[in-house]
């Protein structure tokens, strides 16, 4: 399946090591690429997350979207900081939730998929909630404003 | 400030409103030219409110926390004109469904919604809905606090929540901040309570897993008291166990309540208080500054107290005896005195219930702006509220509600059915609703009786899915179909008012359409005949048991 | 005195994209809104052979289906269903009008 990272339109190489299905990779933790099933427990890795560099999380339908919880508790709170990748039922229409979520490439054959992520992020210029993606929500922008009026004030 | 009473949008909330509309506008236009399938195209539509139903595509408008400026209500009388067939249904929801929509022109008719601060965003689909609040919020005498400040906090971080898009299943939220809970929070997936507790602190009791549809259940107490900063985490928290562990190889079974029934509430609290506990302390917890930001909104209009005892409502109470009896079901204390808030019916005679022509929508919102601040509130009970109305208005009030149809002194009685729009519309029917529901109102439409038989909620759905609540009606009513058939099935005893929240009991074999209404008369004779002193239906139902019931029914139909 | 009450009729059904109307196939392979141009499958076999031709037509309508009708002594046809009656011929009550205030 084409492979897409952000920043190109274009597919990229999918020539890495194959990742490892979870159950296997933590028997003798070979390699540095696992993928995991949506319904696996996360929190087994973290002992392991200085060893990997990519971890591929699944959505056997688009719809089923366990995996995002996965990707932000990776993230948010293991700390997570490899290649975090999207497969299965992956369409363009879920990549502004995919990267909010801390996913960076993503396996797609949509048609159209390259050219969608490049526009991802410019889809809403507004977020509310905080993520690891750390862009700053409604809420903080506002606080801003109302403090820095409150000091124009005085 | 705006003139509004409540939140109204400022640059973030219009950029992302307008960037939805461009987003989905995109969406259409590639399903429209082959580029989606309608399997792909479907969630799309569905996230924004957009149905495919019998006859045409619908679009459910979200109405936060049921309130409405006047401008938003003639906003959505135009947009009914122009984009469906002039007219709109109000769902229990507090949403409007317009039932005629078409998918070319969707996009357009939400960018005009968006003209006015609204959207249809999240209003169907596998996410967090429309947070729903009380009808009197802001108004009501026994209030402890506005649940609408909590209710617009949930609004903006559910809206495009980036990992809650795709729950196993759709997710209610309801929020109330009075002892006497209009928001039915107990059977919603999960339900907000504010309470002060013994230190004077007020925090919300979560409330989590109720929901009616096919298997109807009584919400269970997760958190008795959570400090309201907390509410996000606490919400994040829960939501994510449900995200993980719903149940997702069963639609049937993937609501919440499904999952906190399979595992208990101890188990789901230990699941949602384990995550929480990493979350609290994050960016989640509410500063007094945030919430003072959107509190600041819902600042209550400038009432001043005024006299109580008006000479001319009390003459005209003597001359009219329905602005007596309108008085009395119609309106409700207000917390300021020589005020009071006024409930328009949705339901008068014969009328499908809930549904407002555009040229009603403009005349409430003509009299909204008039005597109740231009603001106007959406309840469960399909009924239009103005929430501020002076007590020296109330007969103008009534007589300009009287010119549109809308002054049946009815609320709460038997023709304030609540229905569902059934197999008119519907295309997960079994049966209709609407029309039962106007046989019903016709049969008791004569008000002097309707207030002798006093308080008693009907309740119509047109399928086990119980849009229409039939499982809290007092009398509920389920349409189902045997081989071609519209038969209905009667249920006995439900309630939703807090600390009564009651499923109710099937009385018996369903009936044939045609004998509804006869049925509905035998239950209220049999009523009358065995009740108590200030007994309402229900009460006297709780006190002498279905058999007599049964018996006067099942001998008449 | 109607006929076939046993629906063996079938025709061809779906809603429109755009617009989301009720439509039905006609023997040209084209969507109509009006019944009475529907074109009818007279048993199982021809049933199967037109809902794969409207699904073939799907380009412009959604999840097409086949619908069980009667046909009367002058050959009118009519849905089995109350569900299909519905569709195909609207709401079993009157709408409130754009402009009303009461109802009637
Ligand atoms: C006409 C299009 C509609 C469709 C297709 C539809 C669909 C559904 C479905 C499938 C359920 C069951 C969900 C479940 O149990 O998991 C449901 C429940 C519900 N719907 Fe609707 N509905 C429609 C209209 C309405 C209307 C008009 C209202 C308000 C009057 C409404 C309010 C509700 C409520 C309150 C529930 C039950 C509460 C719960 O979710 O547990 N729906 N709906
Ligand atoms: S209860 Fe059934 S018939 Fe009524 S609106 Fe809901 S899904 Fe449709």
């Amino acid at each position: 399946m084409p492979l897409f990272r952000e920043g190109a339109a274009t597919p990229i190489a999918n020539d890495g090591p194959a990742p490892v299905p979870l159950a296997d990779w933590l028997q003798d933790r070979h390699g540095a690429a696992v993928a995991l099933a949506n319904t696996d427990d996360v929190n087994c890795l973290q002992p392991h997350l200085a060893d990997l560099s990519l971890i591929v999380l699944h959505f056997p339908k688009f719809s089923d979207g366990r995996a995002y919880s996965q990707a932000r508790i990776l993230r948010e709170r293991m700390g997570y900081g490899g290649e975090m990748r999207a497969t299965g039922g992956v369409l363009q229409d879920q990549l502004p939730f995919l990267l909010r979520c801390g996913f960076d490439s993503f396996e797609s054959d949509q048609k159209g998929f390259g050219e969608a992520l490049m526009r991802a992020r410019t889809l809403f210029s507004v977020v509310y909630q905080p993520t690891e993606d750390g862009r700053p929500t409604a809420s903080q922008l506002r606080l801003v404003s109302r403090r820095i009026m409150a000091t124009a004030a005085e | 400030m705006p003139d509004a009473h409540f939140y109204s949008y400022d640059d973030f909330d219009r950029r992302l409103v307008a960037e939805r509309v461009e987003q989905f506008r995109d969406q259409v236009r590639r399903r429209l030219a082959g580029e989606l399938t309608e399997d792909q195209f479907k969630p799309l539509r569905l996230t924004n409110g957009l149905y495919l139903q019998l006859h045409a595509y619908m679009l459910r408008i979200a109405i936060p926390y049921g309130t409405l400026s006047s401008r938003q209500l003639r906003k959505l009388a135009e947009i009914s004109r122009k984009y469906d067939r002039g007219y709109g249904h109000f769902t229990t929801r507090q949403n409007l469904q317009l039932h005629w929509i078409k998918l070319e022109q969707a996009p357009d008719a939400i960018a005009a919604l968006a003209e006015v601060d609204m959207h249809s965003i999240q209003t169907s689909g596998n996410c967090v809905r429309n947070t729903t609040a009380d009808h009197f919020a802001g108004a009501a005498a026994d209030e402890i606090e506005d649940p609408r400040v909590w209710c617009e906090i949930v609004r903006q971080w559910s809206t495009l929540h980036p990992e809650f898009s795709f729950l196993p299943r759709k997710f209610k939220i309801a929020i109330t901040g009075s002892p006497n809970d209009r928001a039915a929070v107990r059977v919603h997936d999960i339900g907000l309570r504010l309470w002060r507790n013994d230190r004077g602190e007020v925090g919300f009791e979560v409330i989590v897993g109720g929901g009616l549809g096919r298997t109807p259940m009584i919400g269970k107490t997760l958190r008795e008291f959570l400090p309201k900063d907390e509410m996000l985490a606490y919400l994040e928290a829960a939501l994510r166990v449900y995200n993980r562990y719903g149940r997702r190889d069963n639609l049937f079974k993937a609501r919440i309540k499904i999952l906190v029934h399979e595992i208990g509430v101890e188990k789901m609290r230990e699941e949602v208080e384990a995550e929480y506990e990493s979350m609290k302390d994050s960016a989640l917890k509410l500063s007094p500054d945030t919430i003072e930001a959107i509190a600041q909104h819902f600042a209550p209009p400038p009432l001043r107290p005024k006299r109580t005892l008006v000479p001319e409502v009390e003459a005209l109470k003597l001359e009219d005896r329905n602005f007596a009896l309108w008085l009395k079901s119609n309106v409700a204390p207000h917390r300021v005195a020589g005020h009071a808030i006024v409930t328009a019916s949705l339901k008068p005679a014969g009328a499908p219930p809930g549904d407002a022509s555009a040229a009603q929508m403009e005349g409430v919102a003509d009299i909204a702006d008039a005597y109740s601040y231009s603001e106007i509130r959406v309840s469960h009970e399909q009924n239009l509220v103005l929430p501020h109305v002076a007590v020296e208005d109330l007969p103008a009030v009534y007589r300009a509600l009287d010119k549109l149809g809308f002054a049946e002194a009815n609320i709460g009685k038997i023709t304030d059915i609540i229905a569902c729009p059934g197999l008119d519309y519907c295309a997960l029917a079994n049966a209709r609703s609407i029309p039962v529901a106007q046989r019903i109102s016709n049969h008791f439409a004569a008000l002097a009786r309707q207030h002798d038989i006093g308080d008693l909620k009907i309740k119509i759905s047109g399928c086990i899915n119980a849009c229409g609540h039939h499982h809290v009606g007092h009398i509920g009513i389920l349409g189902v179909d045997k081989n071609g058939v519209e038969l209905y099935q009667i249920s006995l005893g439900g309630d939703v008012d807090f600390g009564h929240t009651a499923l109710g009991t099937i009385l018996g074999p369903a009936v044939p359409a045609e004998k509804v209404v006869e049925a509905v008369d035998a239950l209220v004779t049999t009523y009358l005949e065995a009740r108590a002193e200030g007994e309402r239906f229900v009460d006297t139902y709780r006190r002498i048991g279905a058999q007599p019931f049964k018996d006067r029914v099942y001998a008449t139909v | 005195m109607a006929k076939n009450l046993s629906g063996d009729l079938q025709v061809a059904s779906a809603n429109r994209l755009a617009d989301g109307m009720v439509v039905f196939l006609d023997a040209a392979g084209q969507w109509t809104e009006r019944l009475d141009r529907a074109d009818i499958a007279r048993n199982k076999q021809v049933a199967d052979i037109l809902l794969e031709r409207a699904r073939a037509e799907s380009f412009t309508v959604v999840d097409p289906f086949l619908v069980a009708v009667i046909e009367d002594e002058e050959g009118r046809i009519e849905p089995l269903s109350l569900r299909e009656k519905i569709r195909a011929s609207g709401l079993t009550f009157a709408a409130i009008a754009a402009e009303a205030v009461r109802y009637a």
